[in-house]
């Protein structure tokens, strides 16, 4: 079969052309398009910003926040982003830069008024004196886990209504009537989840990663260990013979752990006597926690139970 | 506070309660006892209002001094370290191997200490660097100024760099998932994609993931000896490249990525080719992945394949107008057993690019131990039936240990995640 080169140059030229015609996603004419990192801030910025935004996370509850892989698939969202709502504390560090830097998106580029870090106002606990890879892979700014500490919850809520009215201020009243509702809601909680987790006060726990420092700090659990050697490295035996030690003579109650597997935290719990529990450590990590009201809930019910039951 | 709002609330039920139960009885008939009782509930109706309304403006104060106080911390934090703030993130990395081959012996090979330098120059472009010192010499690597906030989707990348040829071509060594480049990539982009020139990356703005990108340089391929680039010539003997790159989600937990790539060289001369021709190297890179959601640390696979085609006209006496088409590549698949090990294998076929009649056979094996994110061990067999070279160094059983550390800050971005 003869082929005319002609055809194929103009198909070529058709096909790239109907390329730069396709529009990028759904067509969401008069909404803003927020793009966060977790599913936490994708909720918080759905309650505020309403019917007046399209929200999409880019991790899913399940994944670890850490280790998102950077898939190319989010260059696109990040490419019509108006928004960008990232934890900030370097918690995205190993996946988010690498995004932004083919996402062809000055907007939401760090110091632009598109990137919204929620961090901002956060009282950061555990922000190391000393920044060394010996001490593993330390988050430099402190513990980036700061959602799941509700009055958290308040601050992220602020930044992202912040956020919003300053990049659409012809919106700002709506935003920050919406923040004052959801505020409201978040207060009402409040006194009901203190209440609920009266029962953990003191109760002793060992954690996978640090994940659960803001937690326990809110409701009053003392964190005696961690699997993990150093943050982000998986424990040796050694370890794991010492911290069932201290577990004994601490008397644990719980060993928690989130996306990590269940193989030492089952290991742990069986030598000791104590639970092994896995928790969602953001929206959506368990069916049940599917906002982020829910989650904290879950969470602390789910605790709760635990201790009640041991 | 809370506890204040609802202590507050109780109060006022239990007054109006009290009032609804007892006063009737007591003062029935007695309207003006009755509007008296009724002017002080107004009036601690009217305190309750204003001390709820006072504590909703103290939880908003505090809360924003709560934010303001975090604002003031990260300023003297800005302070603190502003003598240093403008240096440029520096890592290296150290690449070393224990290497045996059948018919050549043992060697401690450094292959490696990059050190790399990345900072954001203005508002408009960064820029970052790698120079590499092994035992053969200290080499710059890659010095690259890149922009940040082009309009129309567009990125332009210029200097020393790795033009966007294929998928490892871009990979510096100690980054690859095996110890040492596939043979096919070697011979027939001459190994890493280096070059001096510029590119213009394009994103399509479609749903799904298409990059475009065009670039011209000096020449591509580190160990790419059969172009001098050092002097000044006519623009037709430059390499021109095109590439496009896409990828698809086919579930949450299945991916595949898909590039093509073309580079031209108008006017090459192959050493001892008198009259010269044109150059055309082609390829066609495809990755699959699987990457479940719920257990990326633990669990994961990839298959990466290259193939590459290599065309050039050669003299010959009989036909002129002969061209020289070598076809070569390489595939490989690696198993993530748990989070610190994994293994795989790669094939790699390999022909000679001035003999395609001549070819290499690789079969390599590979188990590796990340012992953390920066510090690994790798070991490798691999076997090679080798016709192209004559010393018979590279042919038969090899044995690689590889250790590859890295300190500081250290990454090499989109291009090679």
């Amino acid at each position: 079969m003869k082929i005319n080169l002609k055809s194929c140059r103009f198909i070529t030229f058709v096909f790239f052309a109907a390329l730069l015609w396709i529009p990028s996603g759904p067509l969401h004419a008069q909404q803003i398009r927020v793009i966060t990192t977790i599913p936490d801030l994708a909720d918080i910025a759905k309650q505020i910003g309403k019917e007046l935004v399209s929200v999409e996370s880019l991790a899913r509850g399940v994944e670890f926040m850490h280790a998102v892989p950077v898939r190319p698939s989010f260059v696109p969202k990040l490419n019509q982003a108006d928004l960008f709502v990232l934890m900030g504390l370097d918690m995205e560090i190993s996946w988010v830069p690498a995004l932004l830097e083919v996402a062809s998106n000055a907007r939401i580029l760090p110091g632009q008024p598109g990137y919204i870090d929620c961090s901002a106002g956060v009282n950061v606990l555990e922000v190391p004196t000393r920044i060394d890879r010996s001490e593993g892979d330390l988050h430099p700014k402190g513990n980036p886990h700061y959602n799941l500490d509700p009055s958290n919850g308040r601050i992220m809520a602020q930044n992202i209504a912040e956020g919003l009215s300053r990049n659409f201020p012809q919106h700002r009243q709506t935003f920050e009537q919406n923040l004052k509702t959801y505020l409201a809601e978040l207060n009402r909680w409040m006194p009901r989840w203190e209440e609920m987790a009266a029962p953990l006060r003191g109760t002793k726990i060992v954690t996978y990663h640090l994940e659960w420092s803001y937690f326990a700090k809110r409701f009053g659990l003392e964190q005696v260990g961690f699997i993990e050697i150093k943050p982000g490295i998986e424990p040796t035996p050694n370890h794991l013979v010492n911290l069932a030690q201290k577990m004994k003579q601490e008397k644990a109650q719980l060993v928690i752990y989130g996306p990590q597997s269940d193989r030492f935290p089952r290991r742990l719990a069986s030598e000791t006597g104590a639970k092994a529990l896995k928790l969602p450590d953001m929206v959506g990590g368990e069916p049940a926690a599917d906002s982020y009201i829910k989650m904290i809930d879950y969470n602390i019910r789910t605790m709760v139970g635990a201790v009640k039951g041991s | 506070m809370e506890l204040l709002k609802h202590n507050l609330l109780v109060l006022l039920a239990s007054i109006v309660f009290c009032s609804a139960t007892f006063v009737p009885r007591l003062v029935f008939g007695q309207d003006a006892a009755i509007e008296a009782v009724k002017r002080q509930l107004a009036e601690v109706e009217k305190l309750l209002k204003g001390a709820l309304e006072r504590i909703d403006q103290l939880e908003k104060e505090k809360t924003a001094s709560s934010a303001k106080l975090g604002q003031v911390e990260q300023s003297v934090k800005a302070v603190q370290s502003a003598p240093s703030a403008l240096n440029p993130a520096i890592g290296m990395a150290i690449d070393a191997t224990a290497e045996h081959r059948a018919k050549v012996g043992g060697d401690f090979n450094f292959r490696a200490a990059e050190l790399g330098l990345a900072a954001s120059i203005d508002p408009f472009a960064r820029a970052f660097s790698f120079i590499n010192a092994s035992k053969e010499g200290v080499e710059l690597e890659e010095a690259t100024i890149v922009t940040t906030s082009l309009p129309w989707n567009l990125t332009a990348r210029a200097g020393r760099l790795f033009a966007d040829f294929g998928r490892l071509p871009k990979f510096h060594e100690h980054e690859l998932p095996f110890v040492n480049a596939p043979l096919s990539l070697e011979r027939m982009v001459g190994g890493e994609s280096k070059a001096d020139g510029a590119e213009l990356a394009y994103l399509f703005p479609t749903p799904f993931f298409l990059q475009g990108t065009f670039g011209g340089y000096n020449k591509i391929g580190e160990e790419n000896e059969r172009v001098d680039d050092t002097k000044s010539r006519s623009w037709s003997r430059f390499t021109y490249l095109g590439r496009l790159h896409t990828y698809f989600d086919l579930t949450d937990n299945h991916s595949i990525e898909l590039g093509s790539s073309l580079a031209y060289t108008p006017s090459f001369r192959a050493p001892g080719d008198v009259f010269g021709s044109d150059r055309t190297l082609s390829g066609v890179d495809l990755t699959y992945r699987y990457q479940p959601l719920d257990s990326t640390l633990y669990q994961g696979f990839t298959w990466g394949t290259e193939l590459f085609a290599n065309s050039e006209r050669v003299e010959r006496p009989e036909d002129l107008r002969k061209r020289r088409i070598a076809l070569g590549g390489y595939s490989y698949g690696e198993v993530k057993l748990n989070r610190n090990w994994s293994t795989g294998f790669l094939f790699d076929y390999a022909p000679s690019i001035d003999s395609p009649g001549k070819k290499t056979y690789g079969y390599s094996p590979f188990l590796t131990w990340n012992l953390s994110e920066f510090n690994r061990l790798r070991f490798q067999y691999s076997f090679l039936d080798d016709k192209v070279r004559d010393d018979k160094a590279e042919r038969g059983h090899q044995f690689f240990l590889q250790w590859t550390t890295v300190l500081g800050a250290h990454t090499h971005g989109f291009r090679t995640r």
